[in-house]
């Protein structure tokens, strides 16, 4: 119990550090790499450590807002709709988007119980970095998964997630998309739509 | 005529009358953005697609998805993992067959390994004993051998009963059904068709029980569930081809230190 109770408190002072905790000498891939093992540890330890639904809920938000870049991938999302939109819109739905986004991620905190991340190699792909892992539940099969880490905000963070061959910026693109083609094209139509999915009961 | 053909065949006479009813609208030529998107979804049979998206979806909630619930809930997990191995067991020789047809030496070495292990030590099927010794499984279909030889996929179709496809792919389907599969040539009589039938229906809800939650999760987390659809199924049959071209292996299971 006690080298748990440790587990979690290192895991919660490790999150109080800022997110890139590699030496300026090592290049984009390594500290992409050393980005991806440090979060699985910190997942895994949140997943399979003490606490309530509500802690780990918790702790979850914070791992999740240091290491992807909530913005870049919600920018991303909405396509060529982001130019259309207004400020107030662009505001609005990046708020909303990180929202969904955590209901979704935070939703999920009870089936991580057991989970283990094995992480592979780390090679550039196109301006950004793929850092390749394993990711195994007990009872099911392993999955195959994918980080793409960009530095476009200085620091490196995480921009998309491929599991097994499904990128789920992408997927998240074509979602909108068809829900903006089904609605005039009109992104307010889109925000409201997302205040319902943030604020139904998860 | 075997039997089994008729429902394939009013399926594809379905489909081919609905297909000459619905067609998509294309965005207008001073839309470079809307146009590009249009070409990238891929999808002029839209309005088709999505009718027969809603016809199968009602099939499900009606009556796959209660099935797939009762048969998750009822049987014991030891004895579900059981039938889902040997499903796949029974599905190794046109595994293989696509395997050595796509020129891939270790997948096929694999599938191979996989059926004579799994078929002796693992009680006909039943216990995937070669994924514990380092020989995971992977799929291999008709559909993705034409992908390897060079035939693109074409529009996207979502065909009613089988779901998210495209013409190659289910013209795949159909020559891994009605052509690969050992088990369609050997024996006939009451019995044998029994046992197909037997077999079909159980890897259906086997198949469909696998992914209770996770389409659960889609429909409940997706605004347009169609387009979502679409997106996934194509990016995960891409990521299934590309490991094919490489010749790569299944995810094996990392043994516990």
């Amino acid at each position: 119990m006690i080298t748990r109770r440790l587990l979690l408190g290192s895991s919660l002072v490790l999150l109080a550090l800022p997110a890139p905790m590699v030496p300026a000498w090592a290049d984009a891939t390594d500290a992409a790499r050393g980005l991806i093992v440090q979060l699985g540890k910190q997942l895994t330890d949140v997943a399979n450590g003490p606490g309530s639904a509500e802690e780990r809920r918790a702790a979850l938000d914070k791992l999740v807002d240091a290491a992807v870049d909530v913005e870049a991938v919600a920018r991303f999302c909405l396509g060529r709709f982001w130019r259309t939109a207004t400020a107030e819109q662009q505001r609005d739905y990046v708020k909303l988007f990180r929202a969904v986004l955590m209901r979704n991620i935070t939703g999920k905190a009870g089936e991580y119980k057991g989970v283990a991340m094995d992480v592979g190699k780390a090679q550039p792909r196109e301006s950004d970095v793929a850092v390749s892992s394993v990711v195994s539940r007990p009872g099911n099969a392993p999955n195959k998964v994918d980080w793409i880490v960009g530095t476009a905000s200085g620091a490196p963070r995480i921009i998309d997630v491929v599991a097994e061959g499904t990128s789920l910026r992408l997927t998240q693109r074509s979602d909108y998309s068809a829900f903006l083609a089904s609605h005039n094209n009109d992104v307010q139509a889109l925000i409201e739509a997302m205040k319902a999915q943030a604020a139904a009961p998860g | 005529m075997r039997p089994s053909f008729r429902p394939l065949l009013l399926t594809l006479a379905l489909l081919a009358s609905a297909a000459l009813a619905g067609c998509a609208t294309p965005p207008p030529a001073d839309d470079p953005d809307a146009i590009a998107e249009f070409k990238e979804n891929n999808d002029p049979l839209e309005p088709t697609n999505r009718f027969f998206y809603q016809v199968n979806d009602a099939l499900d909630t009606v009556l796959l998805k209660p099935l797939a619930i009762g048969y998750r809930g009822l049987l014991p997990a030891p004895l579900l993992t059981g039938v889902h191995n040997a499903l796949s067991n029974l599905g190794a020789p046109v595994v293989l067959a696509n395997d050595v047809m796509q020129g891939k030496p270790q997948r096929a070495g694999h599938t191979l390994t996989r059926f004579v292990i799994n078929s002796t030590i693992g009680v006909g099927g039943l216990i995937d004993v070669a994924t514990d010794l380092g020989w995971p499984g992977h799929d291999a279909d008709f559909g993705m051998t034409l992908a390897v030889w060079g035939v693109p996929d074409g529009v996207f179709l979502f065909l009613p009963v089988l779901g998210p496809s495209n013409p190659r792919d289910a013209v795949g389907f159909g020559v891994d059904t009605f052509g690969l599969d050992p088990w369609g040539w050997v024996g006939k009589g009451v019995t044998v068709s029994d046992l197909r039938l037997t077999r079909t229906g159980v890897s259906a809800v086997d198949t469909r029980a696998g992914f209770l939650d996770d389409l659960d999760k889609l429909k409940a987390q997706a605004l347009d569930p169609y387009a979502t659809i679409r997106s996934l199924s194509r990016q995960f049959r891409a990521g299934k081809i590309e490991d094919a071209r490489g010749d790569v292996t299944g995810t094996a299971v990392k043994k516990s230190p």
